[in-house]
């Protein structure tokens, strides 16, 4: 960005909500940006959107799976279905790749296995590195999907399927898909114990395989038995590539899916990833701050315009709480919280 | 090679006792060029001079399946070799060629059955007997998804057409090689010696496999097919171990076939083999230096009579810098002559038979070469390997260690590490830089002659043809009859390829990069690392670098190393893969806020895709934003021409170091944060 010149930010606005890529790229720049003058003007984009009258407001559809089960070719096979919508919906995809342990960088190659349609306005693909420490997502994952709500109808939030990640995915999509292919019922049973209650629906995807008519069954019997503690019966879908087989489905009940009003989902997600934050930023003694002065991260967003106001005003506040607090303690209670 | 010695002993002595002359080897070069008219005339020119094969390359359109005027093809048409858009092209390009006594290898692969139905086509209705018909298609598609890029559908359709063109070749063309398994672009990619065999060979076996399960020949026929399983291989510089590799070469596939498939006839497990030394190898810095690499190279692969290839190829001293000139080639095609004639050396039996040190370093490259051919085979054949991406990482993996070597000195490159100080070289000093530059209107004619034949033919036969051909993918019957109906009735490649596209679909094959690392010196990279996090705080960003090929040219080795540095220095790398168009590689810079594009172009098209990307990143609103560097063949003279069109950096060859090129990177983007 130019640092001489601000931002004309209204004119991004404008031209994003037209799908203008350029805009849309960096007014996502902008929301992933570390920079602490930042914060201001994701604040002053978020107000204008608010006020927008041709803003959109974004359902968030979570596609995660191990690596190797197929999201990319699923999504750049769910793109055309979703486009050729009579509803004209507007789609954007945010794939979250592994970063290298060693030197922070990362290779984005998800765009690459996904086909999507040249010089099309209503899609946009944009790449993110995860982190480690925050379970598959990235730190900015939410930050762009607080941009992205009010530009696309649709976002796809697609992750790697490894670790704690579908824990994550948990808190930042509003439906939760998991991909499976087709395996042995061992490795079937596995895989059941962690995450199997995550997803709202599953995906059994390369359906066309010759194990995948006895995987659907041990997947089916599998969640008969989950079905008691949860209390509703959850959807599997059967597709492929190569058949095209429940694609058209999937791509219907995407679109279909209902929009949760804002003021539910999204401020749940924004005290999540407030809290995230405060942990990521300041550790455990960040969070006790956070209790000390409001109950919880909800309470204490209340009390501001947008996310970013309540971080400056958290961080300029726990800064006095925690030289306060520390003069108190004994060295051996300062120990144990900020280790 | 021992145990065959006795066996072999009357063929290479006479009565009397004295050793018997071998015969020469094929000399091809590989060539074509420009459109059909002029590669004609250049085919006439090497036959005239001694040559006895013709080695067909083809433009990048005609190997990716694409007619000359498809948007992908506007900057390559006869780039890279000789366009062919329809059987009009295969008239004029053998025009005065009597098919039926040349042996004509083509370097095709997508495309391999179209050009095989366009030759037996163009046989037709020349009144050629077909089944006189000699040569090759090179159709090898494991090498293409690991290595040189020119696939089109998934495995399983290339596979299938491979079978089917065995098939076919069985009953009309016997004299036919129906593919040609190279391990030649293995090298090329990074693959050490035991890597080159195990690929290489575990290729073979899964074309083998697939035959052997559709169950279309029987037991005499298959081992006929297996007799008829030619490899075409890579001679690389360290000679002495090269000329190991082509024994184990030799017993491995003699014992492979014999154990798995029970041939017992011993010519037909003959490890028969063609050869183009490397140029990988070949230095842009001093390149008079390459004349001595490519002659130490052949001699790998002939000083062994047991293990001398049948057909040899040579670069030329300038590959680095250009496509060579018709001069150049002859300098190389005089290098075999003066080897097979003026020299003694086919006038002897085996130098090598009985030497302990070239049979233990034999012996250890076939255990290696094994323990790979059987972990592959674990993994469920070359099929799944690819799939999977193993091959492809195993690659990618081997040539890093290559680079970091060299980069580290510990390889010796005279020239480029060693001795690099040197005089100019009088060779590059002649009116056209020494190098061969493709005429710019030279595709007009192409185009012409597209046009023309779309015009003059029966658009319902051609209709029909692509009809019947679509039929056959679906049924499962064997394509190349419809397909020969489709070259005799005027269609195009783009059409063929096309109505196949629709039905098998268009692959993407694993990039390899993923997980890679470096071993460069700590000291040299955290310098750079270290630049890298000062300006990511300052963007307020880790800095993000796309790359990618534009074009079709599929050679993504080096694309892949910048890759796999600009992580290793700590850039989030969006890798954008080949086969692109600027407008994607626009889409995708422009959609990833990329804060550089780093572009690689080996075809010679790189003023076009230039052109056309730069326009690209203007209509996008993005032109002064994103700052563009190249690399990869790119002559000296072009690039004011690209720095005008404003690329930022170029690095040719010669800037092989990747820690100066990462420094003049972090340079351009430290400047404009």
């Amino acid at each position: 960005m130019d640092k001489t010149a601000p931002p004309d930010l209204s004119a991004w606005i404008e031209r994003a909500l037209h799908f203008e890529k350029w805009s849309i790229a960096k007014l996502i720049s902008l929301f992933e940006d570390a920079r602490p003058e930042a914060s201001k003007q994701r604040h002053e984009v978020i107000t204008q959107l608010r006020q927008h009258p041709k803003a959109r407001s974004a359902t968030f559809v979570g596609l995660t799976g191990t690596p190797g089960a197929g999201k990319s070719s699923l999504v750049g096979a769910l793109v055309p279905k979703l486009l050729s919508h009579p509803r004209q919906l507007s789609l954007a995809i945010l794939a979250i790749d592994p970063s290298s342990p060693l030197t922070g960088g990362a290779v984005l190659g998800d765009r690459t296995r996904v086909k999507l349609p040249p010089k099309e306005k209503r899609v946009f693909f944009r790449s993110q590195s995860s982190d480690q420490d925050l379970g598959g997502l990235s730190r900015n994952t939410f930050q762009v999907c607080r941009l992205l709500y009010w530009l696309f109808d649709i976002v796809l939030i697609e992750t790697v399927g490894i670790g704690q990640s579908e824990i994550s995915i948990r808190h930042a999509a509003d439906h939760v898909y998991l991909l499976l292919q087709p395996l042995a019922g061992d490795e079937l049973q596995f895989i059941k114990a962690g995450i199997m209650e995550i997803p709202d629906a599953f995906v059994l995807h390369k359906a066309d395989a010759p194990e995948a008519s006895k995987t659907y069954h041990t997947l089916k019997a599998t969640l008969g038995l989950l079905q008691h503690a949860q209390g509703t019966a959850r959807k599997i879908h059967r597709t492929s590539i190569v058949t095209q087989q429940g694609i058209d489905d999937l791509a219907a009940e995407i679109a279909s899916l209902q929009t949760p009003p804002l003021h539910a989902a999204m401020l749940q997600r924004e005290a999540y990833a407030f809290q995230r934050w405060i942990l990521d930023r300041y550790g455990r003694l960040g969070l006790e701050a956070l209790t000390q002065q409001q109950d919880d991260s909800t309470r204490f967003l209340r009390g501001y315009d947008s996310l970013d106001q309540a971080q400056e005003a958290f961080a300029s506040y726990f800064w006095d709480w925690a030289s306060a607090c520390l003069l108190s303690r004994s060295d051996k209670e300062i120990v144990q919280i900020t280790t | 090679m021992t145990q065959d010695t006795t066996k072999q002993d009357h063929l290479l002595y006479d009565r009397e006792g004295k050793p018997t002359h071998d015969r020469p080897w094929i000399f091809r070069t590989y060539a074509g060029h420009t459109n059909v008219r002029a590669s004609n005339a250049l085919y006439r020119q090497n036959l005239a001079q001694g040559q006895t094969g013709l080695s067909i390359a083809f433009d990048l359109p005609t190997q990716c399946g694409y007619d000359a005027d498809h948007p992908l093809a506007r900057s390559e048409v006869g780039k890279v070799g000789v366009p062919i858009n329809s059987l009009d092209d295969m008239h004029a390009l053998f025009e005065e060629i009597p098919l039926e006594q040349m042996n004509t290898s083509m370097t095709i692969n997508g495309t391999s059955m179209w050009l095989l139905a366009l030759y037996i086509a163009l046989a037709r209705e020349r009144g050629v007997d077909v089944s006189a018909l000699r040569g090759t298609t090179q159709n090898d598609l494991v090498k293409e998804y690991l290595a040189r890029g020119t696939y089109i559908f998934p495995p399983d359709a290339h596979f299938r057409i491979i079978a089917e063109m065995y098939e076919y070749c069985l009953h009309h063309l016997p004299q036919w090689n129906a593919a040609n398994i190279c391990s030649y672009h293995l090298q090329e990619a990074g693959a050490t010696p035991a890597q080159e065999i195990a690929f290489a060979l575990s290729t073979a076996l899964g074309v083998l496999d697939i035959l052997q399960e559709r169950g279309q020949v029987d037991k005499p026929q298959f081992d006929q097919i297996v007799g008829r399983i030619s490899f075409f291989v890579n001679a690389g510089i360290r000679f002495v171990e090269e000329m190991c590799k082509m024994r184990a070469f030799s017993e491995l596939w003699d014992e492979l076939t014999k154990d798995r498939y029970d041939v017992q006839d011993a010519r037909l497990r003959r490890f028969r083999y063609g050869v183009q030394v490397n140029s990988l190898g070949l230095t842009e810095q001093q390149p008079e230096n390459n004349a001595w690499r490519i002659l130490i190279e052949a001699l790998g692969v002939t000083l062994s009579r047991n293990a001398r290839c049948r057909a040899l190829q040579l670069p030329a001293w300038n590959e680095a810098l250009s496509l060579p000139r018709p001069w150049d080639q002859q300098w190389s095609l005089r290098l075999q002559q003066i080897l097979a004639y003026e020299t003694d050396l086919l006038e002897y039996p085996d130098l090598f038979d009985g030497s302990p040190v070239v049979q233990s370093k034999t012996n250890a490259l076939k255990e290696e070469a094994l323990r790979e051919i059987e972990r592959i085979r674990g993994m469920g054949g070359v099929h799944a390997a690819i799939h999977s991406g193993y091959m492809k990482s195993a690659l990618v993996r081997s040539m890093s260690e290559r680079i970091s070597r060299v980069q580290r000195g510990e390889q010796v490159v005279v020239g480029v590490n060693r001795w690099t100080d040197a005089l100019p070289s009088p060779l590059l000093g002649d009116q056209d830089s020494g190098i061969f530059k493709v005429d710019k209107d030279a595709a007009h004619e192409t185009l012409e002659l597209l046009n023309q034949t779309r015009k003059k033919r029966d658009p319902a036969r051609a209709e029909a043809a692509l009809q019947a051909l679509q039929d056959a993918a679906r049924s499962g019957a064997n394509m190349m009859e419809a397909s020969i109906e489709c070259a005799l009735a005027r269609v195009t490649t783009g059409e063929w390829a096309g109505a196949l596209r629709e039905i098998f679909g268009e692959y993407r094959a694993a990039t390899g990069i993923e997980g890679q690392t470096l071993s460069l010196e700590e000291q040299r990279i955290l310098p750079l690392r270290k630049r890298l996090e000062d300006l990511a705080q300052k963007l307020g960003h880790r800095p993000r670098m796309l790359v990618g090929k534009p074009g079709l040219d599929g050679h993504s080795n080096g694309a892949e190393m910048i890759a796999v540095t600009a992580r290793y220095i700590g850039f989030d790398v969006i890798y954008a893969g080949i086969r692109l168009t600027p407008d994607e590689i626009v889409q995708s810079a422009v959609e990833e806020s990329a804060d550089l594009i780093g572009l690689s172009v080996l075809s010679g098209s790189h003023i076009e895709l230039t052109e056309q990307l730069m326009q690209g990143l203007q209509e996008a609103g993005a032109a002064d934003a994103i700052p563009v560097v190249m690399g990869g063949i790119l002559p000296h003279d072009d690039h004011e021409t690209l720095r005008t069109l404003g690329v930022r950096a170029i690095f040719t060859p010669a800037d092989g170091d990747l820690i100066t090129i990462f420094d003049t990177i972090l340079h351009i983007l430290e400047a404009s944060a």
